[in-house]
């Protein structure tokens, strides 16, 4: 009978005996990016010992599942390491996982009561457990008689909260009814979850007619979406674009009736760019996507990212400029502290 | 289900006690005895989930007929109380205490069952005990534990621990285990007891489990644990009575007939006094050809 | 009993059933998957929903992934998972079983 067991990638011949299996199910990108983030990995052995399943954790996420056939044993395999992980995370009180798979694997993981959340030609994403996607809708508010109202959402990072995106809500606040601001919760970034949230509630206090919400899990951010099971590293933004989408439009927008998305136009980033038109096309027609066209301040830009250059160079003067008073206020009070999460490591370039 | 201190225990396969596929299917392969594990084979993370499912397993499952054996967790454990508390009331045969090394382990376990078999009205007695033997102090205290109490029901022998224990591990030769082996044997026939050999875990080596169960068999073990039902046959297989032993015990059961037909309180055969050892062992050598069909009904041999 | 916390028990494996509790509020509302829902998908749900019932719980929201288990599997699963919510794992009720 195979043996779930433990596996420490942090060691070598385990590492390589790891790769080579998951080499021979069709993985192969094992690059730090996709491999530093996980949590967990367990494997699974049979009788004479030998590797023929693993699976791992990062966070709430499921990764690197692979079970090798022999006897016909590929679904009580996949059934035991899947099995094997979410009795991990169990016992770490997660009790909500997802999982980022190859299309064909979606009906796989819907056997084991997983939930499709979202699919492509490519890759499906689907959720497990409590509370999922359903509660998450209900929980948000709404208002009354909302299947009325002409209703708009925006999705940011607010990394930090900026006049850029003030200006962004603003615009959607007197073109609609209501505005959900979805703010991404993966901590990824150098300012937290909650900092983040926050200084959007403050930001957009002016605005009655808005509502800012936590973006749980259901915002598939590039920053953490896995490519190791795509065809290619480049498809990465393609495929999460789709899929972060899907998600939006099929399974959030329909019970709050939203039908309008609005986005900050890019004119930098060539990625962003891309991003937006597939957006665009992705959420058509059932959701008209707006593209408003970036704030100025001194002939400039105002972009999250410049802030936080700024805050690494310590301009308290500069970052006034690009920030409301909310945001300015605490960066003035927390700059010993953000700038050294940027000392320590944090990646302040990207989104 | 009750506890009976005389039957047929050859084999005793391990079931894993989380596993309900193994558990629903473990009547089916004609062991002696089944035991249900709540320690090793259980991660701590599912210990309690499996004293439950072992709990529901016993009340519900048809073993067929076969002797229904748990594994508690040991008395170091937090988990010891509740997995007696729990078999008790699930009305399991025997309670199996994992690294027992002395007396008083024993008799605690005792106590245990009977305060619970008096809390849940069940009559005292009803469970027997049987202690697994996996250090060195437990070998050599298997004596003292072998007379510990009068619901014993046996010892085991416990390879992988004791070994460890001992600074070593398993050999193919399993000169390793010779004293451990002996020891244990020499408490549970001093005791009239059962004597349980170790498990034998690597299914490829056919000849070298053979080779094993042909020398505990020699050295005059009852039974041995197993880890997967096909060894079952094996093990019946090297366990079975030859032809002309099962003649001499029918042999001797003729000469009890003959005796008390005639009123007589002197059983003798061959012009020998046919004494209590000897009738035990005719009906070990009867009971064990008939559970492997060896002969019929009327008592012809149908061997092969 | 209260619910204080949500709790797994069981596995995916064949003959098994993976039971998830969480505090629900509308009675015992049970989310099944199983290959034989059409033919036991009531008997798996009143299992389920008697044992918990037996254990003192009202309103519990559960998520059963089915794998063919007998019934005494179903109110294994189901009373180590109702356990493992109240938070009683260690000191089990056994007296309503």
């Amino acid at each position: 009978m195979d043996k779930v067991v433990d596996l420490f990638l942090n060691n070598n011949s385990t590492k390589q005996k790891w790769e080579e299996l998951l080499s021979s199910l069709g993985l192969h990108d094992f690059s730090e990016r996709e491999v530093d983030v996980l949590d967990h990995t367990i494997g699974l052995e049979n009788d004479e010992g030998n590797l023929v399943g693993t699976g791992s954790v990062a966070g709430n996420v499921l990764k690197y599942i692979g079970v090798k056939n022999d006897e016909g044993e590929q679904g009580a395999r996949f059934n035991k390491v899947v099995t094997a992980l979410s009795q991990y995370l169990t016992n770490e009180g997660i009790f909500h996982s997802f999982v980022f798979t190859k299309a064909k694997y979606a009906e796989s993981f819907e056997h084991l009561h997983f939930n499709l959340l979202a699919k492509t030609d490519q890759a499906a994403f689907l959720e497990n457990g409590t509370p999922d996607v359903t509660d998450f809708v209900a929980e948000i508010p709404k208002v009354e008689d909302q299947e009325h109202k002409k209703v708009a959402a925006i999705v940011m990072n607010a990394n930090p909260f900026t006049l850029g995106h003030e200006h962004l809500v603003k615009r959607a606040s007197e073109e609609n009814d209501l505005v959900y601001v979805f703010v991404v919760a993966n901590d990824v970034s150098l300012f937290s979850f909650d900092e983040r949230f926050k200084l959007v509630q403050e930001g957009t206090k002016e605005f009655t007619n808005v509502k800012v919400v936590s973006g749980s899990d259901y915002m598939v951010s590039p920053a953490t979406f896995p490519a190791y099971f795509l065809k290619s590293p480049d498809d990465l933004i393609t495929v999460q674009t789709a899929i972060d989408a899907a998600v939006f439009k099929k399974q959030i927008a329909p019970a709050l009736n939203i039908t309008r998305r609005y986005i900050g136009k890019e004119p930098i980033s060539r990625t962003t760019h891309y991003y937006n038109v597939s957006l665009a096309h992705e959420l058509g027609p059932d959701i008209e996507v707006i593209v408003i066209d970036r704030l100025q301040k001194d002939d400039q830009i105002v972009t999250a990212n410049k802030v936080r250059q700024l805050i690494k160079d310590g301009n308290l003067r500069e970052i006034n400029k690009f920030v409301p008073e909310t945001t300015y206020k605490f960066i003035k009070k927390n700059m010993p502290e953000l700038q050294s999460r940027i000392e320590k490591g944090m990646n302040i370039n990207g989104n | 289900m009750t506890y009976v201190k005389n039957r047929l225990r050859r084999t005793m396969m391990f079931v894993p006690g989380n596993n309900p596929a193994m558990i629903k299917d473990a009547g089916i392969y004609g062991a002696d005895s089944i035991m249900l594990d709540l320690e090793d084979s259980v991660s701590l993370t599912e210990k309690d989930a499996a004293r439950m499912l072992v709990y529901e397993a016993i009340k519900t499952v048809d073993f067929g007929g076969s002797e229904i054996v748990v594994r508690v967790n040991g008395q170091d454990t937090p988990f010891y109380d509740e997995d007696v508390k729990a078999m008790v009331k699930a009305g399991v045969d025997v309670i199996r205490l994992p690294k027992t090394e002395s007396a008083a382990m024993i008799q605690k376990l005792v106590e245990d069952i009977e305060h619970w078999e008096d809390e849940f009205g069940i009559e005292r007695g009803t469970i027997g005990v049987m202690a697994a033997i996996e250090s060195a102090k437990g070998v050599l205290h298997a004596p003292e534990i072998a007379e510990s109490t009068p619901l014993m029901m046996g010892l085991a022998v416990s390879g992988e621990d004791y070994t460890a224990d001992m600074h070593t591990h398993r050999y193919p030769d399993g000169r390793e285990l010779e004293f451990a082996r002996n020891m244990v044997l020499q408490a549970a026939r001093s005791a009239d007891v059962y004597a349980f050999d170790t498990v034998f875990s690597n299914m490829k080596d056919t000849e070298g489990f053979y080779r094993e169960t042909n020398y505990i068999h020699e050295l005059g073990y009852d039974g041995k644990s197993l880890v997967n039902p096909r060894q079952i046959a094996m093990v019946n297989k090297v366990f079975n009575p030859t032809k002309e032993e099962i003649e001499d015990a029918q042999n001797v059961q003729n000469a009890i007939r003959e005796a008390k037909a005639k009123g007589s309180g002197v059983i003798s055969m061959n012009g020998k006094m046919v004494d209590k050892p000897v009738v035990e062992k005719a009906t070990r050598v009867l009971q064990t050809a008939k559970a492997s069909n060896l002969i019929d009904e009327e008592g012809n041999y149908i061997g092969e | 009993m209260e619910i204080k916390t949500t709790a797994v028990a069981g596995t995916l494996e064949s003959s098994d059933i993976q039971i998830m509790i969480s505090k629900g509020t509308n009675g015992i509302d049970i989310d099944l998957e199983s290959e034989v829902k059409k033919t036991y998908g009531d008997q798996i749900k009143k299992v389920i929903t008697d044992t918990l019932k037996a254990y003192g719980l009202e309103n519990v929201k559960v998520k059963a992934t089915d794998k063919g288990a007998l019934d005494c599997v179903i109110k294994a699963r189901t009373l180590a998972a109702a356990q493992r919510a109240t938070e009683t794992s260690d000191k089990p009720d056994l007296e309503v079983l």
